[in-house]
């Protein structure tokens, strides 16, 4: 007892160090500030899972990162809050002429929006041909100092940009290829932010970033900068800048004349929804005004009325959002047309069209094809199209639907989906059976992986988690009923235990004392040489009531002894326990064994020990017989014991129902056994247990077993309440 | 207490075993209510006597064949919500066969989709919906390329290759309209190419608005020669805007799919009407069913050709057959008492 004691403390104490210090270690290792670093992306291989957008249109696009959005602020984000002194390097491209891109240091509680972060940024910029750094907290304050760079900044060009934090001191360096010199210039921050993620960013402006690193700096890493040594401007790789580089280039050449195209009217222009009454039999060319709401792997452009597919044989880098105007063949569709041959040209760069929230049956009318839409649905499946696209199938209500999205960032979203989550979808409509299959009523196109968000992960009631929860359910019950058994053994064995421990001190002090008392008396008498007959008489009188007094006493320690058994099997342990209590007697003793003996539950078998005592005990006592049989039958799912004897026997009525047969009934009851009593006068008595046997234990009959033991409990609880008042009287 | 718990459970075993036999009962008796397999026929109103003619097809080819009828449909032909809701029931009570008339192409798809899954032999009739073949799926729909050559060849004729012709009903929703507007313009421009069509417009089931469509037409273009109805609340809107304006009597009207017998001495301007045979679809549609319920193959997909109908032949037998919704076993058989 001791020693489990002592293992209990010794457990205690080691939880209560173990678990505050693995919450320390824990945490401090969360919020290492070196955790993480030094990091260089994946980009190349397609991998872009540990940085999270915020706003824009981030796609991985030739192993680079590209925001091809014109939103102001667009952001994506990885790291730890917990970064303090590091550095972000990076390869910049503008897509705009008319914006900035660059890099976020130190950054934290960021939500979409302009500036909507705490941190600092710097970029280059083409309005003034400068290097901004600034600090965003959820306002902007920008660095009075600003360096202009030696050629000016300009769009569609790589730039290399470092930018550096080290305690309240924030440095940025810009290189640009073929230029000897870099632009590098610090600030200080009186009320700096000490920590926080990187970043990308950009600001009216798309861009494209590539070999982005971050690691920890020092203020060596600061002045090295500063003074030139950090220069990065030798590591720009002169090829391609990607594989559309020349559509980039031709979108500048048009935005930048953008002003003299929008000098030049164009001709009348229609409603994208009178395209669907455009001649059928001779295609005419319309022009429209429009937003452009797709670019890859379709051009679809809408306005107030509706969209429309644009197919056009030019090489143009349209960005999300950009107003157009088009010119080309109407071909008018069921739901939608499409124009042919098409011309485009950008009339403004804006940000991107909110969606039109639709619900999955008005969208499977057709009336929203082309057009931009957001629709809530529940995920049935997802799968990998032939030519790598990512698939969700979707339904709302009555209406199924897909939503096609392009692998890239989308990938490790699309694994972690679960069926039957809640989704919200934000895509362009498209009902062609080209695109369909004709397999739904529409297909969403997906501009990027942030068109879609989980609204709700999978309902925890479904049958996988219902069946878990049958089986562990089973199991418990199973380890109750297991526990319980076990329980209910220690308890019998506790019993036996004490009894026998009665016995032994009843064999040592009442028995032995019996003796004695036997002893002198028989001394006394042999000593009482002329004593009177009445004397003598009393003497003998009181030796015989001590030693009736002592064979009761002995007949109660074999009554109490339960040694046997757990050594001997029940037949052995009733004939043993009858031999001793007739051992001064002429009864003769016959034990019969039918059957194939088997294991008996301890439970049963001290009930039948207790009920097989109790009548051989009525019977030597009261019957005088002068053969007493006892008999047990093993049966296939039941055992009997039967005592019997060809004493006086008795008439059986209610009064004779004393304390004896009363026990035997109640043992009997405990075991579920049936107890019957024969006899009549001068023709012996028969007691006969029928107890049955619990069936082999299996996985199928333990939940059975468990029922029927409460039901007989409930039974046996209930019996015993209404039947009290009767045992009292 | 014992006895009256042991009492307790006798009563409930009791009490089980008498529903259980009840619920055998219901069950049996339920199935037996349904000997003969049952098919579905939703078509895209119940509100147009047109589809009554689908009903009679259907009726007199399913008591031939020993098979049920189940008949509903939305009160409104632009009532989709309605009709996928019908189409959901006959799948979720596992009708033997579904025969359907669409009311929008699209957003029946995922609605049939689900009854082809379950294994319902199905045929979609008037109207085409465009689903992936399979092999419980059979289209019996209207020939409407026929219909626009027939249209076409029909002005060509009122017109003698020169003129002017409004498009009024053009609906997106239901494929079997579109193909009608797209083969008229492409047979008219062919043929003719003197004719022009001058307005295109889109329709919807709702004749006052049709009826504000024409007027404005008829403003915008005083002399317009022909007005094609591609639906007939489109022709109905048509006819009452011409008979208001004094400016356009000589407008005439080739209307589609009339809902009852054309009354032409009425309709003075009603020149002709293309009407679909519903009534064959029906009974092709169950024929097909049934072959197919009996274990057999789906036939072929069919085209039904539609029938020009002009004050001229609007007598014959044939033509008052398509629009005959008279079926002998539907008379009511009174029992007189003397």
């Amino acid at each position: 007892m001791k020693n489990r004691s002592s293992r209990l403390w010794i457990l205690a104490c080691a939880l209560v160090v173990l678990v505050p210090g693995f919450w320390l270690a824990s945490r401090t290792w969360l919020r290492s500030p070196a955790r993480g670093l030094p990091y260089h992306d994946s980009f190349s291989s397609g991998k872009s899972d540990e940085w999270k957008a915020l706003g824009g249109t981030w796609e991985l696009v030739d192993g680079m990162m590209r925001n091809d959005s014109d939103e102001r602020g667009a952001k994506l984000l990885t790291g730890s809050t917990w970064w303090r002194d590091y550095s972000i390097d990076a390869d910049v491209y503008l897509l705009g002429v008319s914006g900035d891109a660059g890099l976020l240091i130190r950054s934290s509680d960021e939500e979409q929006g302009v500036n909507a972060y705490n941190g600092y940024y710097a970029g280059v910029r083409t309005i003034d041909n400068s290097v901004v750094l600034g600090r965003a907290q959820h306002s902007w304050m920008e660095s009075a100092q600003r360096s202009l760079v030696q050629g000016g900044i300009r769009p569609f060009q790589w730039y290399h940009i470092r930018l550096l934090a080290v305690d309240c001191q924030i440095a940025v360096s810009v290189s640009a290829p073929g230029e000897p010199l870099h632009t590098a210039f610090g600030a200080s921050d009186a009320n700096c932010i000490h920590s926080g993620r990187a970043g990308l960013r950009s600001y009216s402006s798309g861009g494209i970033w590539r070999n982005v690193s971050i690691q920890p700096a020092t203020h060596h890493d600061l002045d090295a900068m500063l003074a030139g040594a950090g220069e990065k401007g030798s590591t720009f790789q002169h090829s391609t800048v990607t594989t559309d580089s020349v559509q980039l280039h031709t979108r500048r050449m048009l935005e930048e004349a953008e002003e003299r195209a929008m000098a030049v009217s164009s001709a009348s222009t229609q409603n994208i929804a009178n395209l669907r009454f455009a001649p059928y039999a001779t295609p005419t060319r319309y022009t429209v005004r429009g937003v452009v709401t797709l670019t890859s792997p379709s051009l679809y452009v809408q306005d107030s009325t509706g969209g429309v597919y644009v197919q056009t044989s030019e090489s143009l880098h349209l960005k999300l959002g950009d107003e157009v105007e088009v010119t080309g063949d109407a071909h008018p569709g069921s739901f939608s047309s499409s124009l042919q041959n098409a011309t485009v040209r950008v009339l403004w760069v804006r940000t991107p069209l909110p969606p039109l929230s639709v619900t999955a049956s008005q969208a499977a009318t057709g009336r929203y094809d082309a057009t931009f839409i957001e629709v809530r649905g529940r995920l049935v499946t997802k799968e990998r199209a032939p030519n790598n696209t990512l698939l969700l199938n979707l339904e709302e209500g009555a209406q199924t639907f897909r939503a096609i999205m392009n692998p890239g960032r989308g990938d490790s979203l699309f694994a972690r989906l679960k069926p039957d989550s809640s989704l919200r979808i934000r895509g362009i409509c498209v009902t062609d059976p080209s695109m369909t299959k004709s397999l739904t009523p529409f297909d969403l196109l997906l501009r990027s992986n942030e068109d879609l968000d989980v609204i709700a992960g999978p309902p925890w009631w479904n049958t996988g988690h219902i069946i878990e929860i049958v089986v562990a359910a089973l199991v418990l019950a199973l380890i109750g009923v297991f526990l319980y058994h076990r329980v209910e053994n220690w308890r019998l064995r506790a019993i036996m235990q004490e009894r026998e421990r009665l016995a032994h001190e009843m064999h040592d002090t009442l028995a032995q004392s019996f003796a004695g008392i036997g002893f002198q008396l028989q001394a006394i008498r042999n000593g009482l040489t002329n004593a009177s007959d009445d004397v003598r008489h009393q003497l003998d009188l009181a030796s015989s009531l001590v030693r009736h007094s002592h064979q009761e006493a002995r007949r109660s320690i074999a009554t109490l002894r339960t040694e046997e058994l757990e050594t001997e099997d029940l037949i052995s342990a009733l004939e043993r326990c009858a031999r001793r209590m007739v051992q001064e007697g002429n009864i003769q003793v016959e034990c019969q064994k039918e059957g194939d003996q088997r294991t008996i539950p301890l439970r049963i078998v001290d009930a039948l020990y207790r009920i097989g005592q109790e009548a051989i005990a009525n019977a030597i006592r009261h019957a005088s017989p002068s053969q007493l049989v006892i008999r047990v039958r093993y049966a296939a799912s039941s055992v009997q014991l039967e005592i019997s004897d060809n004493g006086c026997g008795f008439v059986q009525s209610a009064s004779l129902l004393g304390f004896g047969l009363r026990g035997m009934r109640r043992r009997a009851q405990q075991i579920s056994a049936a107890l019957s009593i024969e006899s009549s006068p001068d023709r012996g008595t028969r007691i006969c247990v029928d107890a049955p046997l619990p069936p082999h234990a299996s996985v199928f009959v333990w939940p059975l077993r468990v029922i029927k033991a409460f039901w007989e409990h409930s039974i046996y609880a209930r019996t015993t309440t209404s039947n009290r008042p009767s045992s009292h009287r | 207490m014992f006895i009256s718990i042991q009492r307790f459970h006798r009563s409930a075993v009791r009490i089980g075993c008498l529903a259980g036999a009840w619920l055998c009962a219901l069950h049996i008796l339920g199935c037996s209510s349904h000997t003969s397999p049952r098919i579905a026929i939703i078509p895209q109103t119940e509100g147009m006597s047109i589809w009554d003619a689908v009903h009679v097809g259907a009726e007199s080819q399913a008591q031939r064949s020993a098979l049920t009828v189940y008949w509903n449909a939305p009160t409104r032909e632009d009532d989709v919500d309605g009709q996928i809701a019908l189409v959901d029931h006959v799948t979720h009570d596992r009708y033997q066969g579904l025969i359907l008339a669409p009311s929008q192409s699209l957003a029946l798809i995922s609605p049939v989709r689900r009854a082809l899954e379950r294994g319902i032999p199905t045929a979609i009739i008037s109207s085409p919906l465009p689903l992936p073949h399979s092999a419980n799926l059979i289209n019996i729909v209207n020939d409407d390329e026929l219909g626009g050559h027939l249209a076409a060849q029909r002005v060509v004729a009122m017109l003698n290759g020169h003129g002017t012709v409004a498009l009024l009903g053009i609906n997106p929703d239901i494929t079997g309209i579109m193909t009608r507007a797209h083969t008229f313009e492409l047979e008219l421009t062919r043929v003719a190419p003197g004719i022009e069509i001058v307005e295109r417009h889109a329709g919807t089931f709702n004749a006052l608005h049709e009826q504000q469509v024409a007027e404005d037409t008829l403003r915008a273009h005083p002399g317009l020669d022909v007005i094609i109805a591609l639906t007939w609340d489109t022709a109905d809107g048509a006819y009452r805007a011409i008979e208001s304006n004094a400016n356009a009597h000589a407008t005439r009207i080739v209307a589609f799919d009339c809902i009852g017998i054309p009354a032409f001495d009425q309709w003075k301007r009603l020149d002709s009407i293309i009407q679909q045979n519903t009534r064959a679809m029906g009974q092709k549609a169950v024929e097909a069913l049934n072959t197919r319920m009996r274990g057999g193959a789906m036939p072929a997909d069919m085209l039904v050709p539609p029938r020009l109908i002009t004050r001229d032949n609007i007598s014959n037998a044939d033509v008052r057959e398509m629009f005959s919704a008279d079926l002998e076993l539907w008379n009511w058989r009174w029992s007189l008492f003397k």
